[in-house]
């Protein structure tokens, strides 16, 4: 079977946004962020995004719904309601939205506006994911973050206020120097503000930040996973369905544009430094992209093929590993059907990787055509994945 | 070339003390090279080599040299293998020279393998011309090092040349010392071939190249020959020297040295040390001091993956064409699968061959911890060898069990003499003689071979700060009271983890290799448990803890490269790790059993 067998209207499209700025450098963050000086650039900037999904499409005409679409950061929240409104116009002018698309921003505590707030939803933006990360003082402090973890309920509750029923929290686990009761305080206060969707991670030190030059005395691994299977237990209790690794949500409130990455859905991304995979051409081949991380360099080439940093065409056997390291973050994992109509490749090609993760006890046995990680599988998820490489 | 403008020589020197240096001054000298075709180190053209700085293969360059007389001479340097693993290498090297450039170091001083191969080239009756190199560095002491030539190696060296290869200082003076002091060679013009093989090689294009020295008569292009060991008839097809381009002639003189092109299919065709004669009308002698070369040192080396055994063995008989030392006959062991034993010349060779097999043919192997042959008597008196410790059967089984024993001399500076000889004790040493040369000390003691080889090397260099330098010959088996000491992995018994130790060491060993393997083997889903038995015993235990929890939290969707690569690494780490039941064992574990002294 080759990808000329994928019919591309059963692969769900998004769009991802990326708003590179942040009012400072949070010391754990490895994403594209820039640190603000003075202004930031709004008007220029969303000229440039315009410019570039313009570009986008001319390359290749999309007819797809797009079901959801995500201003991620950097600090979205730092671009007034207009500006946001201007992009989702232009957007709007170019594709089809699907009926119950979903479109999220990310907002800092630290720089909540209500007016901005309402703005955003005036626009257009119907779920919003506040960094909250914890609401321990001396956590916030060592992360490096902006705002207290007042703030973070002052800015939870502007979002209710200006129309948001369906919110997002980011927490992190295993911060220096946390304890477990610590690390449950901080759940408890999340659950305590009734998000409908938990995003709760475990910190890692990223090569390339500051915490991997100076590491911060985090809690060893032992630690950390008692932490962790603590607060699995108690997210639970509270109603939260564990859906992948780091995700919580109430029932049917998961995160479409998150799931549509797990589920090897596509999506355009537009502005410095972001992602898009995008399965087209005459043969449908599936090509990655990456725009040009920083802010000037993109600003100038925006609009043009210049903008595209790094651009690779899936090969055919990096299909299973580009599938499954996605597809099997998922506590209910795949079938069989998604796999090749994502993919264009036949589930057999998934055979041997499959048969010795059985082995090892890291996906279920084959009831139906579903593929599901194990506990286990889950547990020692990078194992399961390195089988597909 | 008439006889007496010949010269055959070879460089006997230590690692760094500048050999290859000296060589390629030599090269430039007598321009056998342009200067834009000079890369430095000529000589050792296998990357490894390079690398290390070591000679693995024996090369031969052929320069013109005008020398003050007015005449041209035909310098023939041969180049020498510097190793304690290739010593027989190096005597065949000696053998096709008349004279030899002993290159010492001015600030370092002699060094053992240098005294070794020097005393070689003397009962070769070589002559021996000391040269003093590096004397433009600033801590030089030509007069020290001059002093200490003529006590430990006996030979007159206060007229010792001093030079600098590096700035290129004396080097003239070499070259014209060479042509006056060294003699030129003997032999017989007129008689029946006879041409030494002093190394055969395995060229993709060509075929078995062979390094040859002519001793008597003349061989010639088309002409047929005999290789006297093996009695088979080749035809030359193409012969030459090397300046060091290759230059092909249509015939090689007496007394001269180049390479010969004939047919041959593999190296076992053309053993180094081994004599060529004509096919029509023989000689019946061969040359002096041709022998079968045998492995001292033994390893089990396993593909981690089971599909690439194939290749593997493709690999092995492809480094044989060009390794007449190595030796190899498949190995099943119950918990690495299917593998080879091989022999080695020594860790070297052994290190130089995983290298290559890994670089070259691009293969993830596990190798076992390398063990020496042992000889065991049976009850009725029967003697057979054992390379691989998991052969050794229980106690009861037989009358004696003997190991082999190596004469070692350690040359070094007085200061070192204490820690150096508190070492050799702690591995089982019997001193035999201590002599005072000068600045330095050469103790000789004997030795068991296992002992050498667990760590022996390394321990040395640390406890004199390099300044001791080692060589060994193997000497005798000798009864030992050794025991089996075997290692479990959650209960079951791992073959390839066996080793064999003196009893008195073993529960210290047992002790110490549970604990290095519980810092080598990394956490995995379960517990795992490490025991080290000897018989049914288990004489020492520790465990390593499972891992809870092997996840990545944050897979920042859009971007899925860093992960990959993230996962890539992770992966790369586990390529020289073998699933042993469900255990992941690396590599590391199974070198374990060498380093389990070292902590100390």
């Amino acid at each position: 079977m080759s990808n000329t067998d994928l019919p591309l209207e059963s692969v769900p499209l998004s769009l991802y946004v990326h708003l590179p700025w942040c009012a400072r450098k949070c010391p754990y963050c490895d994403f594209n962020s820039h640190a603000a000086r003075g202004v930031i650039p709004e008007r220029e900037y969303v000229d440039a995004l315009i410019r570039d999904l313009e570009f986008e499409l001319s390359d290749a005409g999309e007819s797809r719904p797009l079901r959801s679409i995500f201003f991620g950061g950097g600090t979205p929240s730092l671009f007034s309601g207009a500006a946001i409104g201007r992009v989702l116009d232009a957007v709007a002018a170019r594709l089809k939205f699907a009926n119950d698309i979903e479109i999220t921003l990310e907002a800092n505590p630290g720089t909540a506006d209500a007016a901005n707030f309402r703005g955003y939803r005036a626009a257009g933006v119907n779920r919003m994911s506040i960094g909250v990360q914890s609401f321990d003082p001396a956590h916030l402090a060592a992360l490096g973050r902006i705002h207290s973890g007042d703030e973070a309920r002052r800015a939870f509750a502007m979002a209710r206020d200006a129309g948001f029923d369906n919110l997002n929290l980011d927490l992190m686990f295993a911060l220096p120097q946390q304890t477990q009761v610590q690390a449950l305080a901080d759940l408890h206060g999340a659950l305590a503000l009734q998000p409908e969707h938990l995003s709760w991670y475990h910190l890692t030190l990223e090569p390339n930040t500051e915490f991997a030059a100076r590491p911060p005395a985090v809690p060893d691994a032992d630690t950390a996973a008692d932490m962790h299977d603590a607060g699995c237990a108690l997210l639970a209790d509270a109603g939260f369905a564990h859906y992948e690794t780091s995700a919580f949500a109430r029932p049917g409130l998961q995160s479409r544009h998150n799931l549509n990455y797990w589920r090897f859905g596509d999506y355009l991304g537009i502005g410095a430094g972001a992602h898009a995979k995008r399965t087209a051409g005459k043969d449908l081949r599936i090509e990655r992209r990456a725009r040009h991380k920083h802010p000037r360099t993109y600003m100038e080439t925006a609009g043009t093929a210049e903008a595209i940093q790094e651009r690779r065409v899936l090969a055919q056997d990096e299909l299973p590993f580009e599938f499954c390291m996605n597809a099997l973050r998922l506590h209910d994992g795949f079938i069989a059907e998604q796999f090749e109509s994502r993919t264009g490749a036949p589930f057999s090609a998934l055979s041997p990787m499959l048969a010795q993760a059985l082995r090892l006890g890291l996906v279920e046995p084959p009831a139906t055509d579903a593929v599901r990680p194990t506990e286990a599988g889950r547990r020692y998820q990078n194992r399961l994945f390195e089988l597909f490489l | 070339m008439n006889l007496a403008n010949i010269r055959n020589f070879c460089i006997i020197a230590h690692i760094d003390h500048g050999k290859s240096t000296l060589a390629d001054r030599f090269i430039q000298y007598t321009g056998g090279l342009e200067e834009r075709e000079m890369t430095a180190q000529v000589l050792d053209n296998n990357p490894i080599e390079r690398e290390r700085g070591i000679t693995i293969k024996a090369q031969a360059v052929s320069l013109d040299y005008k020398a003050r007389d007015g005449q041209v001479y035909q310098l023939n340097l041969m180049d020498t293998p510097g190793h304690v693993d290739f010593s027989y290498e190096v005597s065949r090297s000696l053998q096709a020279c008349e004279g030899a450039l002993l290159v010492v170091d001015a600030s370092q001083g002699v060094e053992a393998q240098s005294v070794a191969n020097c005393y070689t080239a003397l009962e070769m009756h070589l002559e021996v011309l000391p040269i003093l190199n590096k004397i433009d560095l600033q801590n030089a002491e030509p007069e020290r090092v001059a002093d200490e030539i003529e006590q430990v190696i006996g030979i007159e060296a206060t007229d010792a040349l001093r030079i600098s290869a590096k700035t290129g200082l004396g080097v003239a003076e070499v070259l014209e010392a060479v042509v006056l002091k060294l003699p030129p060679p003997k032999g017989d013009p007129a008689g029946k071939l006879q041409a030494l093989i002093v190394d055969s090689w395995f060229d993709n294009y060509l075929g078995v190249v062979s390094l040859v020295r002519v001793i008597n008569g003349r061989i010639q292009k088309g002409q047929k020959i005999k290789v006297m060991s093996t009695g088979k008839d080749h035809e030359v097809s193409m012969l030459g020297v090397h300046t060091p381009k290759r230059v092909f002639k249509d015939a090689l003189e007496t007394g001269e040295v180049g390479f010969v092109i004939a047919g041959i299919k593999d190296i076992f065709g053309a053993p180094v040390g081994d004599t060529l004669t004509q096919a029509i009308n023989p000689c019946t002698e061969m040359l002096p001091g041709f022998r079968k070369i045998q492995p001292r040192v033994f390893a089990g080396l396993f593909p981690v993956d089971a599909e690439d055994f194939e290749d593997f063995r493709d690999s092995l008989s492809k480094l044989r064409l060009n390794d007449s030392a190595l030796q190899y006959e498949p190995e099943n062991s119950t918990a690495l699968g299917f593998g080879f034993r091989i022999g080695f010349l020594g860790m070297l060779h052994m290190e130089i061959v995983q290298e290559r097999l890994e670089r070259e043919y691009n293969l993830n192997l596990i190798t076992t911890a390398p063990s020496v042959v042992y000889e065991i008597v049976s009850g009725d008196g029967e003697v057979r060898r054992i390379d691989n410790p998991a052969e050794l059967p229980d106690g009861s089984e037989f009358q004696d069990l003997r190991e082999p024993i190596i004469t070692a001399r350690v040359l070094m500076p007085h200061s070192y003499v204490g820690p150096v000889m508190q070492l050799c004790m702690e591995k089982r040493g019997v001193q035999k003689n201590l002599r005072y040369l000068g600045a330095q000390v050469q103790l000789e003691i004997e030795m068991p071979l296992a002992e050498v080889v667990l760590d022996f090397f390394d321990r040395l260099k640390s406890v004199s700060r390099g300044y001791a330098s080692f060589e060994y010959e193997f000497t005798r088996f000798q009864t030992a009271d050794l025991v089996r000491l075997d290692v479990l992995v959650n209960g079951d018994k791992v073959d390839a983890l066996a080793s064999i130790v003196h009893r008195d060491a073993s529960y210290t060993r047992g002790r110490d290799l549970c604990e290095r393997m519980q810092e080598v083997i990394h956490r995995q889903q379960f517990d795992v448990a490490i025991q080290a038995a000897i018989g049914a015993k288990i004489i020492s235990r520790s465990t390593v803890k499972a891992l809870r929890k092997d996840v990545t939290a944050k897979c920042y969707g859009g971007d899925v490269s860093r992960k990959r690569k993230l996962l890539e690494k992770q992966k790369e780490g586990k390529k020289r790790m073998k699933q042993v039941g469900s255990v992941e064992i690396p590599q590391e574990a199974f070198l374990a059993v060498l380093g389990v002294d070292r902590k100390k």
